[in-house]
């Protein structure tokens, strides 16, 4: 399918589940938020067992090339009755992408920088994922939500959320991303169509050539 | 009239908590008298899907709530194509599309895009789409309103041929481009004759 070859994708995970149950597979409006006892609690929005959860790990097969543009989830505020949130790391296969400037560890984008609804609690946008993130063919990644506070089970002020929006680019099309990425240039729609546009020109130019 | 602006807007009448309904065929709210779809001359990109959102927590009642007049509404919209929906998990299991709560409809100073469609979907000639909304939440308040938007763009005869031609040269489909395609003819043509 030629005009699905770059498509906008997001997941959405929210600590919702069947009450009694841990994580589901299929939302319904009758979800509750499940417990993360312990503050500072690292999960997996895919298959931390936690709320919404997919089948299987998020992975590339080797036609498929992913870029992530935005992150964000629900803020953090200490002391905030509604401010239960807390932060989000980006993981590709076993490394976390955002660091201390020593390379050690850290939870990630704050949510209180990267927020989930925009303007939840008047709180606006400050960080801007740029430059994007790649997840090249044949990789494993994961969006990592560490809670700020402990969230209680059943509680509606204790439903979190992260949004994550992505490209993902499959086929010819993850071919060229890779190619950009060789050439150095951005992988974006607008630099896949150019280069296809390049491929088109260079063709052409030659079949004039041979008449 | 061959590249024109379009919009639906859809509001429904009927509850469908943990429904998934078409908004132009669903048999509940403002529908139309047959399914969306492309004649062999038309050519359409749709630009933008929202739906009503609404803030995690906060209320008595309910799991994704607040005290706003959308409270409860949790309202996702997914994009169908002949059969094929747009919107995939990760492990390409189809989803319930974009989130009112990341897309709302209507903005809000305290509710504002997180996501914005791009690159658009494209809607090529003969296919039929479709735009399904699905409600996970309870609304906890009488003056909840669940409600979809989208905006599209319809090329229609010629440019509807130029649309095709910008698609296999690997251009965005946009006006501009059309336009832009169109006066290249132009001046190709201007080369030719003088």
């Amino acid at each position: 399918m030629r005009n699905m070859a770059m498509r906008s994708q997001i997941y959405e995970w929210t600590n919702t589940a069947p009450g009694g149950t841990g994580f589901t597979l299929f939302r319904r409006s009758t979800d509750t938020s499940v417990a993360l006892a312990n503050a500072n609690t690292e999960t997996s929005i895919f298959i931390g067992g936690v709320g919404y959860n997919i089948t299987k790990p998020a992975e590339t097969t080797a036609t498929q090339f992913v870029v992530i543009e935005d992150v964000s989830c629900t803020p953090f505020a200490t002391g905030s009755a509604t401010n239960n949130g807390g932060f989000t790391q980006i993981r590709i296969n076993t490394t976390n992408y955002f660091q201390n400037p020593d390379v050690t560890q850290q939870s990630g984008i704050p949510g209180t920088a990267s927020p989930y609804p925009r303007g939840y609690q008047n709180i606006l946008k400050t960080f801007d994922l740029y430059p994007d993130i790649y997840v090249l063919p044949g990789q494993v990644w994961d969006v990592i939500f560490t809670n700020g506070v402990a969230l209680a089970t059943a509680t509606p002020a204790d439903v979190v959320a992260v949004f994550v929006k992505y490209t993902l680019y499959d086929g010819p099309d993850a071919l060229i991303a890779n190619k950009l990425l060789e050439l150095g240039i951005t992988v974006n729609p607008n630099n896949v169509d150019w280069y296809k546009r390049t491929l088109i020109e260079q063709q052409s130019a030659s079949m004039g050539g041979m008449a | 009239m061959a590249m024109r602006s379009q919009l639906y807007e859809w509001t429904a009448t009927a509850s469908i908590v943990d429904i998934q309904s078409s908004i132009f065929i669903g048999g509940t709210g403002n529908n139309i008298t047959k399914p969306a779809e492309t004649t062999a001359t038309q050519f359409v990109v749709i630009e933008q899907v929202a739906s009503s959102g609404s803030n995690p927590g906060g209320a008595a009642t309910g799991t994704y709530t607040s005290t706003a007049g959308n409270a409860g509404l949790h309202m996702f919209a997914q994009v169908r194509i002949n059969t094929t929906d747009y919107f995939l998990d990760p492990d390409n299991k189809p989803n319930d599309g974009i989130p009112g709560t990341a897309s709302p409809y209507p903005r809000t100073l305290t509710l504002q895009p997180s996501f914005s469609l791009y690159p658009d979907i494209y809607v090529l000639p003969g296919q039929v789409w479709d735009v399904l909304v699905t409600q996970r939440g309870a609304a906890n308040n009488a003056q909840a309103v669940q409600q979809c938007f989208v905006k599209y763009t319809l090329y229609d005869g010629p440019d509807a041929l130029i649309a095709n031609k910008l698609l296999e040269l690997g251009i965005s489909v946009s006006p501009a481009n059309v336009d832009w395609y169109k006066r290249s003819l132009i001046q190709q043509q201007s080369a030719v004759v003088a």
